[in-house]
């Protein structure tokens, strides 16, 4: 089943008289997935967006509650859990397995966190399979394929002129329904293709968990300028601080993106910071995404979607440091 | 620049052998165009020095990470990196006897497609005003006569209209916080941003908060930016951040005079002396 590509605006705008529809849009200037409809152009370039998508099901700042206090007394308490239907559409298979980790984060293990579980329960994710990679890509070496995702619940297959359709779920094959008019029953043949910047993650979850005090953390976090470019423009990193808000006797709690790269993230309340260096929180950040993540969820937490590669501003390189490791001596 | 890449190995062999530093900071090859910063300790490792038009980051801020260094620190300094370490030396973050400067003169940098950087192009001192010793030739001095004219542009706007513009600005910050971890002239020890039992940044992004960052940034850095771009350079969402920083440079001009900051050593930032013929007007 196929759809012309010049009908695509109409599909997205039927979907959206029903959800809200992110796109990856050019909007002033910045490629991010974005309502459609809103300002800014549609944007499949080769290059990933720049920002990921993660703050549709993880909002860089969420309301989780309001309050209002007499005293020490709480007279109201409201839980703001808001939600309505959304498409991901364009997901790359990066930015798809990136929404896969944050699933195992926020629902398994016996805790399911109810702010992403309605938003992830609202979410119809429409996948593209990349037909050119950037020089940073590099997601067929940590488990992902710039050709698609099983886990989508449509995976489109850019044919140049047209999208193949295939749904993979029920809720994508529901949708799909509603795009009959549009369709035709073709079938074209699809091209697969790789990514070149390639690293070998063969054995290495395995080898850094004997190097938490390997001199290679002093000599790679020596460059870290400790900005948190990498961890926001990461679609995995989900880390988060709570706080409030309180204006006379109304409040409101939010949570918020945090960074490990920052050095606030974890100071204790006496003042004391078990990671004082920038050494402690590059080998927090890389073992997270390396090794802690795989032991837990068995999945390796850095996608290889190749953000960070591309925009830290000295080049500290996830995907150097992975050929690095692979080349040093396990430290006795 | 390979002469001269060949010259700076030769200087870096040359002190790091005779012991006149410990170590030194320079620029070595990433994965694709990148130079990211290297820290050299030995002599049979100077060849990883590298000197070409993608050594694009600033290296000065790296003193602040070795502040009682065991022997003198070698770092290379391009006209913004020289500024850099007199702007630290100034702010009495580093020792100057405590650094060994490596001049090199510079024509700019481009980023991987070969287009100069907006930083290079708005760069007024190619030749580091400081150093102890200088590689090459001296380059001639470009300036910048477009220096102040986005200031003219944005002054020209109503207030609405500016308040609008700079929401738009910061309403697209991400707070990932680059623009000061590179930022020479931000070298409190501890941010007010991470002051957090204080209170004076909320952790949430949104317009406000961003714009209470980004201004209060700025004013804390008036009198003291070096205009070395590197702000806007690693900026993820490109915010035009000079713009802010180079109005508040325009200001102080017409206040107390003309001041390039990290330029020369004795001169210090107006904002960090008392004049009595300093103006009055606006307190």
């Amino acid at each position: 089943m196929q759809f012309k590509k010049s009908d695509l605006p109409k599909i997205l705008d039927s979907m959206a008289k029903e959800a809200t529809v992110l796109a990856p849009m050019k909007v002033k200037g910045n490629s991010k997935f974005a309502p459609w409809g809103t300002e800014g152009e549609l944007d499949f370039g080769a290059q990933n967006v720049l920002l990921p998508p993660k703050d549709c099901l993880f909002p860089q700042t969420e309301k989780m509650y309001r309050f209002e206090t007499d005293g020490l007394k709480v007279n109201d308490f409201e839980v703001i859990n808001e939600s309505r239907p959304t498409v991901l559409f364009g997901l790359k298979g990066c930015d798809m397995q990136s929404i896969l980790c944050m699933d195992d984060v926020f629902l398994t293990k016996g805790y399911v966190d109810d702010f992403y579980k309605k938003k992830r329960d609202d979410l119809l994710t429409v996948c593209i399979n990349c037909t050119t990679v950037a020089k940073e890509c590099f997601c067929d070496s940590m488990g992902g394929s710039p050709n698609g995702h099983a886990a989508a619940d449509i995976q489109l297959y850019d044919l140049g002129e047209s999208y193949q359709v295939k749904a993979q779920t029920e809720k994508g094959q529901k949708a799909v329904d509603s795009w009959q008019q549009y369709c035709n029953k073709d079938e074209g043949e699809i091209k697969e293709i790789a990514c070149e910047l390639k690293v070998d993650m063969d054995g290495v979850p395995e080898k850094l968990a004997g190097m938490f005090e390997h001199p290679i953390w002093e000599e790679i976090s020596r460059k870290c300028v400790g900005c948190g470019i990498c961890t926001f423009l990461c679609p995995t990193c989900y880390c988060f601080d709570i706080d409030t808000t309180k204006d006379g006797a109304e409040g409101t709690k939010f949570r918020c993106w945090d960074s490990c790269m920052f050095s606030e993230y974890t100071r204790m309340a006496g003042g004391h910071n078990p990671r004082p260096s920038k050494k402690e929180r590059v080998r927090n950040r890389f073992l997270h995404k390396l090794e802690y993540f795989k032991e837990r969820y068995d999945k390796n937490l850095c996608v290889g979607c190749g953000r960070c590669v591309a925009k830290c501003p000295v080049n500290l390189d996830i995907t150097s440091f992975i050929d690095q490791v692979k080349e040093v001596a396990s430290h006795e | 620049m390979s002469q001269m890449q060949e010259e700076l190995r030769q200087k870096a062999k040359e002190l790091l052998e005779k012991g006149e530093v410990r170590y030194i900071i320079g620029w070595g090859k990433g994965r694709f165009h990148h130079r990211p910063p290297i820290f050299i300790y030995q002599a049979e490792d100077v060849d990883k020095l590298v000197w070409d038009e993608y050594c694009v980051a600033n290296l000065g801020k790296y003193l602040l990470d070795d502040k009682f260094p065991e022997g003198k620190i070698g770092i290379c300094v391009r006209g913004c990196d020289s500024r850099a370490v007199v702007r630290l030396v100034q702010d009495k973050q580093v020792k100057r006897e405590d650094v060994c400067l490596i001049g090199l003169p510079c024509t700019g940098k481009v980023d991987q497609e070969g287009r100069e950087l907006v930083k290079c192009r708005d760069c007024m001192h190619r030749n580091p005003p400081v150093y102890d010793i200088v590689l090459g030739e001296p380059v001639e001095e470009k300036g910048n006569p477009d220096r102040f004219k986005r200031v003219e542009e944005l002054e020209k706007l109503s207030s609405d209209e500016k308040y609008e513009y700079w929401s738009n600005v910061f309403d697209k910050c991400i707070r990932c916080y680059a623009c000061r971890n590179v930022c020479p002239a931000c070298n409190c020890r501890e941010c007010f941003v991470d002051q957090y039992r204080v209170g004076w940044q909320g952790k949430q992004k949104n317009c406000m908060q961003n714009q209470i960052f980004g201004l209060t940034r700025a004013y804390h850095i008036a009198d003291r930016c070096i205009e070395c771009g590197e702000c806007e350079r690693v900026c993820p969402v490109g915010l035009p951040l000079m713009e802010l920083n180079r109005k508040l440079i325009k200001d102080l001009n017409s206040l107390f005079g003309p001041y390039e900051a990290g330029v020369n050593p004795d001169v210090k930032p107006p904002l960090g002396e008392y004049r009595l013929e300093d103006p009055e007007e606006y307190m």
